[in-house]
């Protein structure tokens, strides 16, 4: 029951190649780069779609954060079409994979970090003190400030893998149960159905929406940091 | 649990490091925004002929008195 259950998140090899690199590779496929003066549909929808997005999320940046333009957009365009594309039937999801997410997580947050040290280090080191607090409190509060700093990587990589991967499980689950319940009682099985029905419409707005916190929080923590 | 099997590790960050930093970004880089066409004025703009300004009687051949 365990394996069965946990073996659409291991990583996909094809006698003995590799193919993860292609699955991937794979969503950048549904962005088509446009190359005419006047594109098609598909391009034109998702420019404005990525211009939208952008103003939205560079709003609150200075000249510095918004540098970053290019790299917060195409993080959350990856993200997002790697979770939809993972909602399909068999199919496999990288971003379930903490590999994954640790990569993208702790080069982007140490990013952030050393821009902040080279430009505006005193700025900075002040963050791990805020203001107002009382003398006797000050190196408990420098101790707290680093772990919360440096936990910071972590919790993005562990939020979107955990997300992701509960929601898979549960569809998983409800999904075999439905299954098994229709042997047995009809109308209960319908009731999972309609569960696993909501269940799936909430993995849709899940796979936006982390995709969404995650370059959310690299925004935030870069706008501390230029 | 299948992620903590950090053999695939590599390969899969490899993988990401490729597509996010160089697919990705190569594409939404084409990305162009025009601006939005600025409204032209509709009004002529004003003549510099100044002779002109004023039609006297030689003007009208059928006026003159001949």
């Amino acid at each position: 029951m365990n394996e069965n259950l946990f073996s659409s998140f291991i990583t996909p090899v094809m006698m003995g190649l590799p193919i993860v690199i292609v699955i991937v590779m794979f969503p950048s496929i549904m962005f088509p780069s446009p190359n005419r003066l006047i594109n098609n549909r598909l391009i034109s929808i998702q420019q404005w779609l990525v211009q939208l997005t952008s103003k939205q999320m560079l709003a609150i940046h200075n000249q510095k954060g918004q540098t970053w333009a290019l790299m917060l957009m195409s993080l959350i365009l990856f993200i997002g079409s790697t979770n939809l594309l993972g909602l399909l039937p068999h199919s496999f999801t990288p971003t379930t994979q903490l590999s994954l997410n640790l990569g993208m997580a702790i080069p982007l947050w140490a990013g952030t970090v050393i821009t902040g040290f080279r430009y505006k280090t005193k700025a900075s080191l002040a963050h791990f003190l805020p203001q107002g607090t009382p003398l006797p409190l000050i190196p408990m509060l420098i101790i707290i400030e680093t772990i919360s700093l440096f936990i910071q990587p972590m919790a993005l990589a562990v939020r979107l893998t955990a997300n992701i991967t509960a929601g898979h499980l549960l569809i998983h689950l409800i999904g075999g149960a439905t299954l098994a319940l229709m042997n047995i009682s009809a109308a209960t099985a319908m009731v999972t159905f309609m569960i696993l029905i909501l269940l799936t419409i909430l993995e849709f707005a899940v796979a936006l929406i982390q995709a969404y916190v995650f370059t959310l929080l690299v925004s935030l923590y870069l706008h501390d940091n230029t | 649990m299948p992620q903590l099997d950090t053999s695939t590790w590599s390969i899969t960050i490899l993988s990401m490091i490729i597509t996010l930093f160089l697919v990705f970004q190569l594409k939404v880089s084409k990305y162009y925004f025009p601006e939005d066409p600025k409204p032209t004025l509709v009004a002529t703009p004003k003549p510099v002929t100044p002779w002109e300004k004023k039609w006297t009687k030689i003007y009208f051949p059928l006026l003159l008195p001949l």
